[in-house]
Order: structure tokens, then C-alpha cells, then sequence
């Protein structure tokens, strides 16, 4: 009775403790959150004088029927995706590198960072450059080469401005991946791979036995850490290309930002807001549940 | 007694062994009284008014703020730079309405903004501050590019317009009077290829961006089709004139009358092209007049109203800044002074003389000291009052977006004219539909 009576007391100090936790927690998630999805049951635009006026799902009625927003979705679905597994293959290559020892290994190490340690604005101006028509590096790159005769015209044609982004993304962000697969590394024990080579292992086998399965944590941390970067990505695009050509490059936070700052139509960005957030959560525990699929298996 | 003794206690505490502690004490007590002994000084200060505009342009407005806190001390005008990209100073002046008290007393606005800004109630309504009689004395396209829904909200304080731009030495070299028509437009520049005399016929800018829908508001103009009544909010855009004037723009194209890179360019690569004599004609603003005078085609080119279709008028796409007075200022009457000041004709005209912008009032088109400078200023009239608005509607900037995006795909060969303007028109009522 008594020993229950205390159990029930810490129990209570335990959610006291928990309290101010918890109301960060509500400030910062749930409350955003939840106005978002209360604005996004009124239209609230020019044609109200920007006062909310109640109009249940009329937003997400529309929303069905908006070829642009449909259109972001997808090319920030193309980008993810294929920058996001550009971006695990290479990172893991390096990591790898990384992990081996060899003479100037730390200054490599710092080195390899450095791309990720720009502020994206600044680089995709540079990238912009890179890929200019006229005066790119790609271009004269390539005319010196012989593979072309006329500058390609990069930013201006959908598939090649899309090419263009992802690659700059790429050279961005695998520093990011490269670097938390290199601590998943440096905590796989080196016994192992010296049983598994005694017992007859080869270096492929070895690869894929032991650093593959052991560095899965990782590779889930750092997948869905860059899944929900990339889906949201604004500045790069915005700075390199601005969702053209023909919104070919237009991605849902573009869409969105044009909506609320410039439309000034809070209601319907609102209810842009909650589709996407609802669609990423979706995205990221399909993910991971696959991922966890292939762990146990 | 006790409380004496107390007393005593503490003064011989602070006396003895904290000298230090009560000096910095009174030192503090000084300091924190400091702001209420210059408080009455300050209030004879003059009132703060300010603004906000791109940095380029507020170098230029420098002289004119000096003169006007010499001529007003009791105002303070302060203009604030922002970044030299218009896109980025709309979103600042957005932005700090949207967050409340905004800090900007005028508002230096592009005149696409104005409808915007009126409807969502952050300027003030001045219809009542301008005479009628000082009204007519402006271009009536500024005027009326600052009139949202009857009432008028911006000042016009320099005007912009659209216009063809022609090389005259090879229009007479082929024995050529300049294009009334787009036909004609079409066949000289055929012809003047065809002679080997300029490389690109017709050059305009067909990069997605607000200046396609600004050049194509002239193409719809000269073609008799409109974009959207403000009145009764109709929608033109698919309309068989509205798709005959896609079909023209896709025409240059085809015909290599207009190199294929057309459809990324913006007003400055437009500009190099007939600047290096690369090009017979041109679509562009007033600024590559002045800036040509000191390229390879100097004293090559003249200006004229953009062509039309046979049987309609032609039409100048009306850009221009001017002044509105935000709501949320504390102090109308001082921001009206500077409006005054800065839209007169001695401020134009001295702006004008040093930048070589296009004023807003009809009188200083043909001022001799601006004649002297500006010997085409009597023809850019001609041009500027054939003016043509983009629609002044509070969703401008969605239903430009809508132009911009189904216009190009049209031009870039992804859509038929008539899919593409089709799908513009139906999007475009869904938004002036929808509340």
C-alpha cells in the first residue's frame, strides 16, 4: 500500500520533471502545427482584406485541382530522391577513404568538409556561373573537350536545370553524409574483420557482413536527416535558377513561399503547408520502415 | 532610534567599507536619469519620415534628401537601402506590414504593387490631397497605374514604357520607312537578314519573369485582345486575338527572326544584341535610349510606338515608381511634404537631368533644359501616352505568375498557343473566382 502510494509519488515527480520538456516541445512543434492547420480551414486573402473567414476543406478542394502545386511535388520529389542516393553512394565512397589510414588523413578530412561548411546562397551564386551559358566553366569545359560545339544553355531547359541543381546539391551535402558515416565507421571494432578475414572472408564479403549491417543506424540517421533537408530545399533553388524554366524547377517551398508573401493567400499557403508536412512524414516512415525490413533481414 | 541607529549603521557601512560600491551606484543612478534630462530636447527634434528603395536608386535620390531636410527642418527624411533587386524590396515593405507597425512612413513602390498594397489596406487613400487640376498635370497611364478600385493611393514620381526600338541607317540602306504593322515588322526584318545586314531581326524578352508578361501586354494591346478587365474581371487571354498574338511571338522564332536563346532573355541580354548592331529592332524600356549613345550604333536608332495589327492601335506597357503613404504612419501630413516636394517639376526635373529617367509630368517632355539634354524626350511622349496597363487587380501577382508560365511553355514549343492560353484563361478565372 505505502510502496504503492510512493510509486504513484515518483511516478508524479517523474511528469513534473517532464513538464517543462514538454511544454518546449508544445511551443515549438505542436502549436505551429496546429495553427497551420486551423488557418488552413479559412481563406484568409486579398479577396477577404486579409480577414479569416471560415470555409472548411475549400483549400484542400483546390488544392486537387492545382496543376502548379501537383507540378512542385513532383520535381521535389525528382530532386530528393536522386540527389538524396547520389549523395549516400559518394558519402559512403568517401567515408570509406576516410577511414583508412594514411599520411595527411586529417587535413583530408577538413578539407572534405568544406563544401558543406558553405552558406548555400553563396554557393549556388557560384554554381549559377558554373552553369551559365556564356561564361560557365561546364561550357568551356566541355568546348575544349570537343564534345560541344555551342554553349548548352543549362538553366534554361527543364531536364538540364534540374541536372544542374542536383548536382550542386550533391557537391554540397555529401560532405554532411560522408561525415556521420565516417563516426558509424570508427565504431565497428577492427577484431572483426580480422576473425572474419581468418575465416576465409574476402574484402567484398567482409563489406558487406560486417560494415554494411553494422553501419545501418547510421545510414538511417543520415537519410532521413537529408530526406527532410532536401525536401524543403528553397535557397539553392531560389538563388540558381528561381523555379524556372517554365516552373520545371519549382519546388513546394518555393510554391508555398510565393503563395503566402507574394499571393498573400495564408489560408490556401496554409493548407500547402499541412499537405506537405503530412506527405514528408509519410515519406520518411515508409523509409524507415523499409529500411528497418532490410536490417532484419 | 532604532531606525536612527539603522541609519548610522548603513552610512558607516557605505562609508567605510563601500565607497566603491556607492560611487558606482551613483554613477549607474546618473546614467539611467540621463535619457529623461534629454528628453525634452528631443522632442524638438524633427519628425522621422522614411523609406525604403533599392540602394542604386537611393545614391541617386541623395541630392533631392538633402535639399529637402535643408527646405524642411522640421522633417527628417532617411531613406534606407535595400538590396538592388525590386523583388527583394516588395518582399521587405510585405513583410514588415505583415509583422504590424511598419517602420516605412512612405512607400516607394513599383506600380504593379499598388493594387496589392491597396487591397490589403497598408496605404492610405489619397484621392483627397490631389487636386483634379494638379492631377491632369501627369501622364494619365501613372495616374491611373495608381488607382486601385476608384481611389488613389500612389503619387507617380517617374514613369516607364515600353517601345520599339529601330535601326534607322539600315531601314534607309534598304529603302524601308520604320513598321507600322507586324506583318511588316516580320518582313523587313526577313529582308535585312536576308541582305546580310543584321545578323537577328526582332529581339524581346521571352525569359519567364515579370517583363514577358510586361512586353506581352503590347503584343495583346497591338493585336486588339486584353488580359483581364479590372472592371468586370472578364478574362481575354483565349480569345483568337490573344492566341494570334502568341502565334506572332512564336512566328519571330520559327522564322529565326529572333535567335533561338530569346526565350531566356531578360531586358539587358536583349539589349547587348541590338546595342553591338546584332539586331534591326528591339523591345525595350527608355533606359537603353541614354545607354546606347556610347555603344557601336550611336546616332544608328531612333524610337516609336510598338506595331499593331491592321485596323488597331498600338499600346506601351506603363512601368514607373511613385510614393504612397503607409497606413501605419504617425505622421501623414510631414510624408505628404515630401510627396509634394519630390513629385514637383523643379525635383523632377532636377532627377531626371541626372539620371535621365522618365519624369510623370507631361510639361517637362518638352522642358527646354531637358530637350537640351534629352533631344528624343518630345518622341518618348508620343510613345508614353499610348500607355497600357497590366491589369490593376489585387491577385496581379498570381495571375502574372499564371501568363508567365503557360506563355512560355508556349514559346518553348511545350504547348500549342491554343493549349497554353486556354489553360491561362481557365486558371485565371479560378483565381478571380475564388475569394
Amino acid at each position: 500500500m505505502s510502496n504503492d502510494s510512493l510509486d504513484g509519488r515518483e511516478k508524479l515527480i517523474g511528469w513534473l520533471l517532464l513538464i517543462p520538456a514538454l511544454l518546449v516541445l508544445a511551443l515549438v512543434f505542436i502549436y505551429p502545427i496546429a495553427r497551420a492547420f486551423w488557418l488552413s480551414l479559412f481563406t484568409e486573402n486579398l479577396g477577404t482584406q486579409l480577414q479569416p473567414e471560415f470555409s472548411g476543406l475549400t483549400n484542400y478542394l483546390r488544392m486537387l485541382g492545382d496543376g502548379r502545386f501537383w507540378q512542385s511535388m513532383g520535381n521535389t520529389a525528382i530532386f530528393t530522391i536522386i540527389s538524396v542516393v547520389l549523395e549516400l553512394i559518394l558519402g559512403l565512397g568517401i567515408a570509406l577513404v576516410l577511414n583508412q589510414s594514411f599520411r595527411g588523413r586529417g587535413v583530408v578530412r577538413t578539407i572534405a568538409i568544406i563544401p558543406w561548411a558553405l552558406p548555400t546562397a553563396v554557393m549556388g551564386l557560384a554554381w549559377a556561373w558554373i552553369f551559365n551559358d556564356q561564361y560557365g566553366v561546364v561550357n568551356d569545359i566541355l568546348q575544349r573537350l570537343g564534345v560541344i560545339d555551342i554553349g548548352i544553355n543549362w538553366l534554361g531547359s527543364p531536364a538540364l536545370a534540374m541536372t544542374a541543381l542536383i548536382i550542386a546539391d550533391v557537391w554540397k551535402t555529401t560532405p554532411f553524409i560522408s561525415i556521420i558515416l565516417l563516426a558509424g565507421l570508427q565504431s565497428i571494432p577492427q577484431d572483426l574483420y580480422e576473425a572474419h578475414a581468418m575465416d576465409g572472408a574476402n574484402p567484398w564479403q567482409s563489406f558487406s557482413q560486417i560494415t554494411l549491417p553494422l553501419l545501418m543506424p547510421q545510414i538511417l540517421i543520415a537519410l532521413l536527416f537529408r530526406f527532410a533537408q532536401a525536401f524543403g530545399v528553397f535557397d539553392l533553388v531560389q538563388v540558381m535558377t528561381g523555379g524556372g524554366p517554365a516552373g520545371a524547377t519549382e519546388t513546394v517551398s518555393i510554391y508555398i513561399y510565393s503563395t503566402v508573401m507574394r499571393y498573400l493567400d495564408f489560408g490556401y499557403g496554409a493548407a500547402l503547408v499541412v499537405v506537405t508536412f503530412l506527405l514528408l512524414i509519410a515519406a520518411v516512415a515508409i523509409t524507415s520502415l523499409f529500411l528497418k525490413r532490410l536490417r532484419v533481414s | 532610534m532604532s531606525l536612527t541607529n539603522f541609519l548610522i549603521k548603513i552610512t558607516r557601512f557605505t562609508a567605510q567599507k563601500a565607497k566603491i560600491y556607492s560611487f558606482l551606484l551613483f554613477i549607474g543612478l546618473f546614467l539611467s536619469l540621463l535619457p529623461f534630462s534629454l528628453l525634452p530636447v528631443f522632442s524638438q527634434q524633427p519628425v522621422q519620415i522614411k523609406t525604403l528603395m533599392r540602394a542604386d536608386e537611393a545614391q541617386q535620390w541623395q541630392p533631392l534628401v538633402n535639399k529637402f531636410n535643408q527646405k524642411y527642418p522640421h522633417i527628417n527624411l532617411e531613406v534606407i537601402e535595400a538590396p538592388s533587386d525590386s523583388n527583394q524590396v516588395e518582399d521587405l515593405y510585405t513583410a514588415s506590414f505583415l509583422l504590424g507597425n511598419s517602420p516605412y512612413d512612405l512607400v516607394y513602390m513599383d506600380i504593379v504593387w499598388t493594387p496589392k498594397f491597396a487591397a490589403a489596406g497598408w496605404l492610405l487613400d489619397l484621392s483627397d490631397r490631389l487636386s483634379e487640376q494638379e492631377k491632369d498635370k501627369f501622364l494619365t497611364g501613372d495616374i491611373q497605374g495608381g488607382m486601385y478600385q476608384g481611389k488613389l493611393y500612389r503619387i507617380p514620381f517617374r514613369s516607364d514604357a515600353g517601345m520599339l526600338y529601330y535601326r534607322q541607317d539600315l531601314l534607309a540602306q534598304a529603302g524601308y520607312q520604320p513598321p507600322e504593322t507586324f506583318d511588316k515588322l516580320i518582313q523587313i526584318s526577313q529582308d535585312l537578314q536576308q541582305q546580310g545586314l543584321a545578323e537577328w531581326g526582332y529581339v524581346w524578352q521571352g525569359k519567364q519573369y515579370e517583363g514577358l508578361a510586361a512586353m506581352f501586354v503590347e503584343i495583346l494591346e497591338g493585336h486588339g485582345a486584353f488580359w483581364v478587365d479590372a472592371e468586370t474581371l472578364e478574362v481575354g487571354l483565349d480569345k483568337p486575338e490573344a492566341i494570334k498574338a502568341v502565334e506572332f511571338l512564336r512566328t519571330t522564332i520559327e522564322q529565326k527572326i529572333a535567335p533561338p536563346g530569346v526565350t531566356t532573355y531578360a531586358e539587358d541580354e536583349t539589349r547587348r544584341l541590338f546595342q553591338n548592331g546584332k539586331a534591326v529592332f528591339l523591345r525595350n524600356w527608355p533606359y537603353v535610349y541614354s545607354s546606347a549613345l556610347n555603344s557601336p550604333i550611336a546616332g544608328k536608332y531612333s524610337i516609336k510606338p510598338m506595331v499593331h495589327a491592321v485596323g488597331q492601335d498600338s499600346g506601351a506597357t506603363q512601368g514607373g515608381w511613385g510614393l504612397g503613404i503607409s497606413k501605419s504612419t504617425k505622421h501623414p501630413d510631414a510624408a505628404w511634404q515630401v510627396i509634394e516636394f519630390f513629385s514637383s517639376e523643379n525635383s523632377q526635373r532636377e532627377y531626371i537631368l541626372a539620371t535621365g529617367y522618365v519624369p510623370s509630368r507631361t510639361s517637362l517632355f518638352n522642358d527646354p533644359e531637358i530637350v537640351a539634354k534629352y533631344n528624343y524626350y518630345p518622341k518618348l511622349l508620343s510613345v508614353v501616352q499610348n500607355s497600357a496597363l497590366r491589369p490593376p487587380i489585387a491577385q496581379y501577382a498570381q495571375a502574372s505568375d499564371i501568363l508567365q508560365r503557360y506563355l512560355s511553355a508556349a514559346l518553348t514549343d511545350r504547348m500549342s498557343p491554343e493549349a497554353a492560353m486556354k489553360a491561362a484563361a481557365e486558371e485565371t478565372r479560378r483565381l478571380l473566382r475564388s475569394k
